[in-house]
């Protein structure tokens, strides 16, 4: 019973991880057009990827992009998290379901919309176009994730710090904030991977100034299909889990002492 | 006035959709420097009336002073009191130092003169060497000690401490209670103790102050409070009581079933119907004063007490009685019981 199981879960993760073998695999192929399996190996679509100037700028703006909306969306969701934890208000209701909203709308309804909205005020092909947008998506994640780590904080703790002399912004300063890191941590890594990884609402919104790594990698598709894509992705997962394992790392370690 | 620290007039507080008040009008003042008690069932406003003192709440009605001045109007981080939580909330991410020497940062004290207090305080609550562990890696008993150590620390105005006992075995509470005590004794620092363990009031408190659904029933000493109760729920609140009826004859002499006359101490006025109570501890044995004779209904040898009901008349008592290894009394048989008068307490009219 047990060893079918494990059967069928190792199945399941075959499954789920089949393009990312695939893609690995392809991305040491020597050919100039996708194939499987490869007919000779080497590492010189890896070369042309780094030396590819369009990539690499594209890969600059979008670390820029995600830091700075992650940043954002991080402080957006605290103060957002402690609206809709702390105070009772009119409305209190309406905005958290409009904060998450997001979540329920498919990207390319969203990304029409965004366009309609940015593209009046001069904002498409923009930094604070694509970052606007980007806020759109991220903070529904960073509100999560630090609502959560919120209505764990006991408020016992932050009256305590305030009978022993504490202003409330000392309190926010010196216990809310770092009682709720974890959750602002997640969120901001979170909102930084999302970020860096959209492309359905970002090709609506940039063209050529902006253009970020994943709007770069689909326009490359259009014209040309080798295995530098397949180089590229593999740089991009690693990254991607890169960043995971950092945080799980530095967060875990901190829950650890 | 000037000796009265702190002081509390008339409050009331009715939280937003309840439809009582929890505190009702109460009212009670202390002097500097003393350690007063408040206990109460579950629910009764105790932790309630402490966050109003400290200003975690705001009071629908009535005054809070300081020294005979108003507080409301001064936020909490400026009251300058020191609380123990019932849940220490002790600071998760800091280290057991860092915990105590929180309010002193709070009061800008120099680094040097704060390392050396929180050295002190650390020893006073015999954690030394402890100072850098981390909260979490702290027992019960050790956090509580903490959250003690960081409220004394700041030599506060008014220590305020909610069942700071509750979540402690019996052994380290006993420990405890001395501790607190000793602590509080040698900085001199005016107290308010919550609890709803009446042993570990009347042992620790100079006064108690008893509440009852909002109400407080009655302040005094654990003397006062525990021999001269003035409302039956204090009598049975605190300690154990047999309760009679009886019509007062002559002063301080009633005429209640089963002992014929009964002298007791209290006001009451000839003719009038009263409410008196008798600590079984304090039946004794033998014809002394009050005494009457009565039928052994029921008895329990529990080692240093003998616990019996006695029948006189139609009134039942409970009776405790010191054991020894002669002959003691067994059911069924007549015994001669007493009391003396001073031990008969008048608890009110009869209901
Ligand atoms: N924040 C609140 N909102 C509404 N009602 C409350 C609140 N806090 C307490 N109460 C109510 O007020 C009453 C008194 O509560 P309080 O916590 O003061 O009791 P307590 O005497 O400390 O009890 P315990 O011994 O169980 O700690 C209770 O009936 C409680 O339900
Ligand atoms: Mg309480």
């Amino acid at each position: 019973m047990k060893a079918i199981r494990n059967l069928c879960l190792m199945l399941l993760y075959l499954f789920l991880l089949a393009p990312i073998i695939v893609v690995f695999i392809v991305s040491f192929d020597t050919r100039q057009y996708l194939a499987f399996p490869p007919e000779s190996w080497s590492f010189g679509s890896y070369a042309k990827v780094f030396a590819n100037d369009a990539f690499i700028a594209a890969f600059g703006r979008s670390v820029v992009i995600g830091l700075v909306v992650g940043l954002i969306a991080v402080a957006i969701g605290m103060l957002l998290s402690m609206a809709l934890v702390r105070y009772k208000f009119r409305g209190r209701d309406t905005i958290g379901f409009l904060v998450l909203a997001p979540f329920l709308v498919p990207s390319i309804v969203l990304a029409v919309g965004l366009m309609l909205v940015l593209s009046p005020m001069g904002l498409l092909d923009t930094y604070a176009g694509i970052m606007l947008a980007h806020l759109g998506i991220t903070v529904p994640y960073t509100v999560r994730t630090i609502t959560m780590s919120l209505m764990a904080v006991d408020r016992r703790i932050e009256e305590a710090a305030m009978v022993h002399g504490a202003s409330p912004f000392t309190v926010f300063r010196r216990i809310t904030l770092p009682l709720v890191s974890p959750g602002l941590i997640a969120g901001g890594v979170i909102a930084f991977l999302i970020s860096f990884d959209e492309a359905t609402i970002s090709l609506f919104i940039v063209s050529i100034r902006t253009s970020t790594l994943p709007t770069e990698i689909y326009r490359y598709l259009e014209y040309s299909t080798d295995p530098q894509i397949a180089a590229l992705s593999v740089v991009l997962i690693l990254i991607s889990v890169a960043v995971v394992v950092l945080v799980e790392r530095l967060i875990g370690l901190r829950k650890a002492i | 006035m000037t000796e009265r620290h702190v002081s509390v007039e008339n409050l009331v507080k009715t939280y937003p959709g309840a439809a009582k008040p929890s505190v009702d009008d109460v009212s009670f003042s202390l002097p500097r420097g003393e350690m007063l008690a408040l206990l109460g069932p579950s629910g009764c406003g105790k932790t309630t009336i402490l966050r109003m003192i400290a200003g975690l709440v705001e009071p629908t009605s009535g005054s809070i002073r300081l020294n005979g001045r108003e507080v409301s109007g001064i936020p909490v981080y400026k009251r300058n009191m020191g609380m123990v939580f019932q849940a220490y909330a002790l600071f998760p991410h800091m280290t057991v130092a860092e915990n105590i020497a929180f309010g002193l940062e709070m009061r800008g004290i120099a680094k040097a003169d704060r390392a050396a207090k929180v050295a002190r305080a650390l020893d006073l609550v015999k954690l030394s060497g402890l100072g850098d562990r981390r909260i979490t890696q702290l027992s019960g008993g050790q956090q509580q000690r903490c959250a003690i150590a960081r409220s004394l620390v700041i030599e506060p105005e008014l220590l305020l401490l909610d069942e700071p006992l509750s979540n402690l075995d019996a052994k380290l509470r006993d420990e405890m209670r001395d501790e607190i005590r000793e602590i509080q004794g040698r900085t001199g620092v005016t107290a308010i103790f919550v609890t709803h363990d009446q042993d570990e009031a009347l042992s620790m408190a100079d006064r108690l102050a008893v509440m009852s659904a909002g109400r407080l029933e009655q302040i005094g000493t654990p003397r006062q409070i525990f021999d001269r109760p003035e409302t039956e729920f204090v009598a049975s609140f605190i300690g154990a009581g047999n309760f009679l009826n009886g019509r007062v004859t002559a002063a301080g002499e009633a005429a209640v079933d089963g002992f014929g006359a009964l002298r007791f101490v209290g006001d009451a006025a000839v003719g009038q119907d009263v409410r008196l109570m008798v600590r079984p501890h304090r039946l004794v044995m033998g014809g002394a004063a009050n005494s009457f004779t009565g039928t052994v209904e029921h008895i329990v040898y529990r080692g240093q007490i003998l616990t019996m009901t006695v029948r006189a008349g139609e009134t039942r008592l409970q009776a405790d009685l010191h054991t020894h290894a002669g002959a003691l009394p067994e059911k069924g048989q007549t015994v001669t019981l007493g009391v003396a008068p001073e031990d008969v307490t008048f608890i009110g009219r009869a209901a």
